[in-house]
């Protein structure tokens, strides 16, 4: 077939496998369907293609004005058309606005790559190439890990670092061990014909299709609101069981390869458990920690900051996997570890681009995924007895069932925060496997049953996304069903209801709903005695680029109160108002009661009134956390708030420059702090702002009232 | 009363004393507030001045973040210590359904409904004549709402709600107006911090 001849010469030439024979599997049947085949007929199957090339030129010693060499693009080119592919595909979803809410993305991708891998395995009448494992570790993978240790929320996430660590060390054991054991129950029964799956490789099964996968997990939870602590539990626990997931299936691995297991062979399983978990973490600390003091030196080449970033990244990635450690566990203490200090240190564009760029090529990575999981079901690498696929469907929810129940019983009994019942439900419901679970199943050795095991995970894969990722909203609406409103809120209840919510929030964040640990006191002291002065660049900043633009706004505004004469509101859309005024005049006459005037009011109120903190998730796949809420909003209250300071002051002085004079004094007396106050100020939103200034602990976070207007003229500043 | 090591509280406000005030509220929940009490305090004087609570990020650009903190203050003080922290904190107990059937003999606890919507009817009514005048009404609302209202449309939403909750015809909300107007509301659940639970 043409297309093995150029898969293997492409072999050859580029070494990367597993893209290339997909791609070229694809590619060239496209073109054979096309006609073109009789170029790459002429071709021969051999090595060296250098000399086939050249044997071809010399046959033919004409010019020829157009003339088409594909072999030389080849393997750039199917790369590229394939991610092309991916990337349509995702914006002909969103075209049509009403399939993203009811069928997850997943789905659709996974549906998508069937569609290709139907067409591949039509045209050629093979099974298309599965995809490589190696190709979905080394590639595919790190780019959506990093994303997610990046964005991480790292408040959540270590308030409930011990509940996520429970569920993913605890739980992946507990799920592995009963799966494995149920299904060597299962295979007793001679109906089925299974007496041959032994129980070694039944718990290796079990291993492999225990563990929860992130990618599935991230991608169903995006299109789900749920609150963020259940958020943040089963991604957290998605990403941290990979460490069990690892140890266990080398181990079942190796004991499957060993005439006799003895009992010390136990035992350095669970010894090794550790050494993959804080081994990752080290190596993954220890390149961030690297990458922060590199970056301290890159302020005269700023161009290529953002590369820093993903290069430390990745190479903690490696070195973890290299070493047989959990390569998942090093890239996101690499990414939390560096990401406070690298952004102090690099610049505001810099930290753009990164941000920009990780979320491209997650996006990109997961697309893929998906669709070449769908591409690698088609074929004829199952063996399809259908008992023991359905009872491993059935065993991966019962256990992940009790699991949850179990776990969070003594969870419940520890904490003041609960997880209700319904979280439960989700965290149980939501435990997908996706893509990880079908590379290590493909990288298992070559035994007799291993075509059993293939398609039982391809089942269970597309089990999880389809019939749980569909049915996961619709769950989740019902399980929070509110009453129902018989008639719309009236002005004053909207106006209260907003009012009462501000307040709430007012109040949970003076009241400091997270937990003081004294772990979290101690890092924070180390932090800013040890480690900065290390790692970020400027220590006592000189005259940064926001007290700059402080000034540049007093003076705006001291310009704009002379003009003025007094203080009204600023009009930063004219025309808006104008509209709304005329409106509003012709209703004048009328009664205030009358409807068409409530509908007015209404509108008015609900695009004007201030939106509470959170409203969008805090971390999400598709938009860069904070982009949902209004930067202006903040900016608003604070300058009206330093306005109403100022009114206080012109009515009664005395109070506002002492206010002014406390304000610098206590700025001076912390003035490290406010390089990394100024610097880490290079984000667009308060959300981000406060997120960025609660890293600190509460001794350093010096905010008087005017340098909040810092951080006002510096959101303004981005987005002139 | 669990069997856990002191932590300081008793030596300052003396435990029992605060458990008994505030009725039910447990004691991690003291000594949890207690921790977050002392980081916000500074000065390390046992008590928090407006500065200490403006320091908190969130509150900058909160639009009632003066207000809130003003309620924490009691009247023409500049200091709070531990016991009005919680005081004022205790509003936001969530009620448990147990409690709603505790006998109705002894004083009603803070966290009650009615207790409630007075803690917010007081930071509406800033001279406290037990009355939301239209002028607070319209303070409260420019604080909320962004700068692209023009002083007449406010006025008129202003005059809309009082319009709406009046019934006594002053042309002003008072506290049972105002009680009236939100009882389809879930205020237990809206003004309830779920950690205390």
């Amino acid at each position: 077939m043409q297309w093995t001849a150029l898969g293997l010469m492409e072999r050859q030439r580029a070494g990367s496998k597993g893209t290339a024979t997909v791609l070229a599997a694809l590619l060239s049947s496209f073109l054979q369907a096309a006609g073109v085949g009789a170029l790459h007929s002429s071709l021969v199957a051999e090595n060296g293609s250098w000399a086939a090339e050249e044997a071809q030129g010399n046959a033919s010693m004409e010019h020829t004005f157009f003339s088409l060499d594909y072999q030389h693009v080849q393997v750039p080119f199917e790369i590229t058309l394939w991610i092309m592919l991916a990337s349509l595909a995702k914006i002909a979803f969103h075209l049509y606005n009403k399939l993203p809410s009811v069928v997850p993305e997943s789905c659709l991708l996974i549906f998508v790559g069937l569609i290709m891998g139907g067409i591949i395995y039509g045209l050629n009448d093979k099974s298309p190439p599965v995809m490589d494992s190696d190709i979905f570790f080394l590639y595919l993978l790190p780019p959506i890990v990093l994303d997610a240790g990046y964005f991480m929320p790292s408040r959540p996430f270590f308030e409930n670092i011990g509940t996520i660590l429970l569920y993913a060390v605890v739980g992946t054991i507990w799920n592995v061990f009963g799966i494995g054991f149920s299904l060597y129950g299962i295979c007793q029964v001679r109906a089925f014909g299974l007496r041959d799956v032994s129980l070694l490789h039944n718990l290796l099964f079990g291993s492999l299709i225990a563990a929860v996968d992130p990618v599935a997990v991230l991608a169903v939870f995006e299109e789900i609101h749920v609150n963020e602590k259940l958020h943040i539990l089963v991604f957290g626990e998605s990403l941290l069981n990979d460490a069990v997931t690892v140890v266990l299936y080398k181990l079942f691995r190796s004991f499957c390869e060993m005439p006799a297991i003895k009992t010390v062979d136990v035992f350095a399983g669970v010894g090794k458990f550790f050494v993959v978990g804080i081994g990752g973490v080290l190596v993954g600390l220890t390149f961030g920690m690297t990458s922060a003091f590199t970056t301290r030196f890159t302020k005269d080449i700023r161009v290529i900051e953002p590369l820093f970033v993903f290069l430390y990244s990745y190479l903690s990635y490696l070195t973890a996997e290299m070493f047989h450690l959990s390569g998942i566990v090093a890239i996101i203490a690499c990414a939390m570890g560096m990401k406070r200090y690298v952004e102090a240190n690099i610049s505001l564009k810099s930290h753009t681009t990164v941000k920009y760029f990780m979320k491209m090529w997650s996006s990109v990575s997961d697309t893929l995924i998906f669709i070449f999981l769908g591409v690698s079901t088609i074929g004829e690498n199952h063996e399809w007895n259908w008992p023991y696929i359905f009872f491993t469907v059935i065993f991966c929810l019962i256990w992940r069932a009790l699991g949850v129940l179990v776990l969070t019983f003594f969870v419940n009994r520890f904490h003041v925060n609960t997880v209700t019942s319904k979280d439960q439900f989700i965290i149980a419901y939501g435990g997908l496997r996706g893509a990880i679970c079908f590379s290590l199943v493909f990288l298992l050795p070559d035994f007799r049953r291993k075509k059993l095991f293939i398609a039982a995970t391809t089942v269970v894969i597309l089990f999880t996304v389809f019939a749980q990722g569909m049915t996961i909203r619709p769950l989740v609406d019902l399980l929070h069903v509110k009453r129902k409103r018989e008639s719309a809120p009236t002005v004053g209840e909207q106006i209260h209801i907003r009012f009462l919510d501000h307040l709430l929030a007012g109040i949970e964040d003076i009241s400091g709903h997270w937990g003081q640990y004294y772990w979290k006191d101690k890092l924070e002291y180390f932090n800013s005695k040890y480690l900065q002065k290390f790692l970020l660049r400027e220590y006592d900043q000189p005259k940064s680029s926001i007290v700059l633009l402080y000034e540049k706004l007093e003076r705006k505004h001291a310009i704009e109160l002379a003009e003025a004469g007094q203080l009204g509101h600023a009009p930063s859309h004219p025309s808006l108002l104008n509209s709304d005024r005329t409106v509003i005049s012709e209703k004048k006459s009328e009664d205030a009661l009358c409807p068409d005037g409530l509908e007015d009011i209404q509108e008015i109120l609900a695009r004007n009134l201030y939106r509470i903190r959170r409203t969008g998730p805090a971390y999400s796949r598709h938009t860069l956390p904070g982009e949902t809420e209004p930067v202006e909003q903040a900016q608003e209250i604070l300058i009206l708030q330093r306005r109403s300071l100022r009114v206080d002051a012109s009515g009664s002085d005395g109070i506002s420059p002492r206010k002014e004079k406390e304000g610098s004094s206590l700025v001076r007396g912390d003035s490290d702090v406010q390089p990394r106050l100024c610097r880490s100020l290079t984000v667009e939103d308060a959300e981000k702002v406060r997120a960025v200034k609660q890293n600190r602990s509460q001794s350093v976070c010096v905010i008087p009232a005017h340098s909040k207007q810092e951080g006002a003229g510096k959101e303004m500043a981005s987005d002139m | 009363m669990g069997g856990k090591k002191p932590t300081g509280v008793e030596t300052k406000e003396g435990i029992t004393d605060m458990l008994f005030f505030f009725s039910s509220v447990s004691h991690s929940q003291i000594t949890r507030l207690y921790s977050r009490f002392t980081s916000l305090d500074k000065g390390e004087n046992g008590t928090l001045s407006r500065e200490d609570f403006q320091r908190i990020p969130e509150l900058a650009i909160n639009p009632l973040g003066d207000r809130i903190i003003n309620a924490f203050f009691p009247e023409g003080e500049d200091q709070v210590n531990f016991r009005g922290f919680m005081r004022t904190l205790a509003h936001f107990r969530p009620i448990e359904d147990n409690e709603k059937s505790k006998d109705q003999n002894g004083p009603e606890p803070l966290n009650s409904r009615s207790n409630k919507l007075h803690f917010a009817f007081r930071l509406y009514d800033l001279d406290k004549d037990d009355k939301i005048s239209r002028d607070e009404l319209l303070q409260v609302l420019r604080m909320m709402v962004g700068v692209n209202i023009s002083d007449e449309q406010l006025g008129s939403i202003a005059d809309r709600t009082i319009q709406e909750a009046d019934q006594d015809g002053d042309c002003a909300i008072s506290f049972a107006e105002f009680v009236k107007v939100l009882e389809k509301v879930d205020v237990e659940q809206k003004m309830s911090i779920r950690f205390l639970h």
